[in-house]
């Protein structure tokens, strides 16, 4: 077989650029058989179920399952999305709770993280040159720690009886606390439910360090001789931020805030470990959603489906990222 | 010497201070603090006993130091720590080893290489980077079910050989290596795999090590796709082993504090002396989980 391959390669192509050539298909081929293979064939197929009323548990028709006892339904799924009656199924009634708590999470990670991780940078770059990677290593270790070893430590910290933040609560009013921060439906905040403000505040915790070294990194490739120039002018600090600072920043800004938004709307490990979806599914987020009913209720065609609309939105918004990612090559 | 003796000088007429301190400080040193709380409260709470988990309200610093916490969970015959880690570092050792090895080599045909449908096959790539890993889950598990490699770590090893973003990124880099390099190779006779191997791969260090670095961190981290994979325990990864620890040990808070110092805080040691070149990946990639 190898012998077959090398003669036919070597007919294909000779001499020096032939050598050349052969390396090159030597090294593609086997790429795109994978691509093809891993994730070209699981896209299709993934893009398919979505139309089939399918479960893994059911043995189906020939082809991969689909269709028998795993019926084609078309646009079901999609059409059933819309129904917002109150008498629509359980699943489409979850999702569109999904999609609110989701986007609900979103608008509060995206400006939270930016309105935290911008000033932060700029406090860190304003100290000593070697005091800036302590610093920057206290903010950056929860990035590096599992995101699962972060939703246990933050479980504790929220516990009613066992917390860190309702002992320091009672400590501070001076009686006792027993708020039940992930767990109690009933407590809600300008129609936030607590339980995923809680969530909220944990991962800004793990997530934040991400965008502090980018803004530090960015910070540091601002060329001295305009800051120089600005100080000679007589800017104060403040002045330098709002004049120099951020609109040299913008590009950066822009790109955070696509990729924050991207990875917030991905969200589930803290989800799942935090609340599982709870109280009343108010920390239901969309990956949750899909998990719950793709592996635990066995309804896959259904997950299918909500994951193409999910990747729609991702999509869109990643198109904007390629956009600004252009920019940030600039400086 | 003179600078020194400058120097503490200024220390004794205490003046040396005022280089130093900067009004960043009064922000800086309480946010760090607060940072830090979640740690300190976790470790503080596996060196704390079983009864003194139970008061209420709950202690800040333990008052009976005890390491019995940590001999109870690394004794606890239903959670061998060790299968775990190997578990984990074989999953994440393998995925750096091929994704390195598969993106220097398709990053430098990308960049050194002219060939027919070249754009076409780099777009083709890039088209993949933006999709989400939710959309190939689903059919992904039904692949690795149909192959028989549920439960298996090669479930978690197989689909993963090839990382668009490090295709990107290693062309990025190969760019620079000066083609009068590989020609002066050539023209010594060196085949192309040779020149990969023995120019380009060393040419590539501290990009190996960046990129290789985040790789082990994602797959070290990585929760949601072994979860699906990984029902069995035996071959189960550390994250998934915590977890799952923390809802059998229910409220007995001490023990999953310990289990969780023991999962979380030696790697993250490691990590800590290694975040420059983490550091470095994120800022040149912007490159998420």
């Amino acid at each position: 077989m190898g012998g077959f391959w090398r003669r036919w390669l070597g007919r294909a192509f000779r001499g020096v650029q032939g050598h050349r050539k052969r390396f090159v298909a030597l090294v593609l081929t086997p790429f795109v058989l994978y691509m093809a293979f891993w994730t070209l064939f699981p896209l299709a197929w993934g893009f398919a179920l979505a139309f089939f009323d399918y479960s893994a548990r059911r043995a189906g028709g020939p082809f991969l399952g689909l269709g028998g006892n795993n019926p084609f339904v078309g646009l079901a799924h999609f059409r059933a999305m819309l129904d917002f009656s109150p008498r629509a199924p359980l699943e489409v009634r979850t999702f569109h709770i999904a999609l609110k708590v989701t986007l609900l999470f979103v608008a509060l990670v995206v400006p939270m993280n930016l309105a935290i991780t911008l000033p932060l940078a700029v406090l860190i770059e304003s100290v000593h040159r070697r005091i800036r990677p302590i610093f920057r290593t206290v903010f950056f270790l929860p990035v590096l720690a599992p995101s699962v070893g972060v939703a246990i430590m933050w479980g504790y910290i929220y516990h009613p009886q066992r917390g860190l933040l309702n002992a320091l609560l009672g400590k501070l009013l001076g009686h006792m606390v027993a708020i039940n921060w992930l767990g109690d439906p009933r407590l809600q905040v300008l129609g936030v439910p607590v339980a995923l403000f809680a969530i909220v505040i944990a991962y800004l915790w793990q997530d934040m360090g991400y965008n502090l070294v980018i803004f530090i990194a960015a910070l540091q490739a601002i060329p001295e001789a305009i800051k120089d120039a600005a100080r000679i002018d007589g800017a104060s600090g403040v002045q330098m931020f709002f004049r120099i600072t951020l609109p040299l920043l913008m590009p950066t800004i822009l790109l955070t805030m696509v990729l924050t938004t991207i990875s917030a709307f991905q969200v589930f490990d803290l989800v799942q470990v935090m609340t599982d979806g709870g109280p009343k599914y108010q920390t239901q987020v969309l990956l949750l959603h899909i998990y719950n009913y793709a592996f635990r209720f066995q309804k896959m065609g259904w997950a299918a489906a909500v994951s193409l609309v999910m990747f729609l939105i991702v999509l869109s918004i990643s198109l904007l990222q390629s956009r600004f990612l252009r920019v940030r090559w600039e400086f | 010497m003179l600078r020194t003796a400058i120097q503490s000088r200024a220390w004794l007429k205490g003046t040396a201070w005022r280089r130093w301190w900067r009004p960043a400080y009064l922000v800086l040193v309480p946010l760090s603090l607060v940072g830090l709380l979640p740690f300190i409260w976790m470790i503080f709470g596996a060196f704390k006993t079983g009864a003194e988990i139970r008061q209420i309200p709950p202690t800040f610093f333990p008052h009976h130091f005890t390491l019995d916490n940590f001999k109870h969970v690394l004794t606890d015959p239903d959670l061998p720590l060790l299968l775990f880690y190997r578990n984990s570092f074989i999953i994440a050792a393998a995925n750096v080893v091929q994704v390195l090895f598969t993106s220097s080599l398709l990053g430098y045909v990308f960049a050194k290489f002219e060939f027919r449908g070249r754009q076409l096959l780099f777009w083709f790539l890039m088209a993949l980077m933006m999709i989400p890993s939710q959309l190939t889950m689903i059919p992904g598990y039904l692949m690795l079910a149909k192959l028989g490699l549920l439960n298996n770590l090669l479930g978690l090893i197989l689909p993963a050989a090839i990382d668009p973003f490090g295709v990107f990124f290693f062309r990025q880099f190969i760019y620079s290596i000066p083609n009068e390099l590989l020609d002066a190779a050539r023209v010594d006779g060196a085949s192309e795999f040779q020149i990969y191997f023995r120019i380009v791969l060393p040419q590539l260090g501290p990009a190996l090590a960046t990129f290789g670095l985040l790789t082990f961190m994602f797959n070290w981290n990585a929760y949601l796709w072994p979860l699906i994979v990984l029902t069995e325990q035996k071959v189960r990864t550390l994250p998934i082993i915590l977890t799952w620890y923390s809802t059998r040990m229910g409220n007995k808070y001490h023990l999953t504090m310990a289990a969780a110092v023991l999962v979380v805080m030696p790697v993250l040691l490691v990590f800590m002396f290694v975040q420059r070149w983490i550091v470095k990946g994120i800022t040149l990639t912007g490159l998420k989980t």
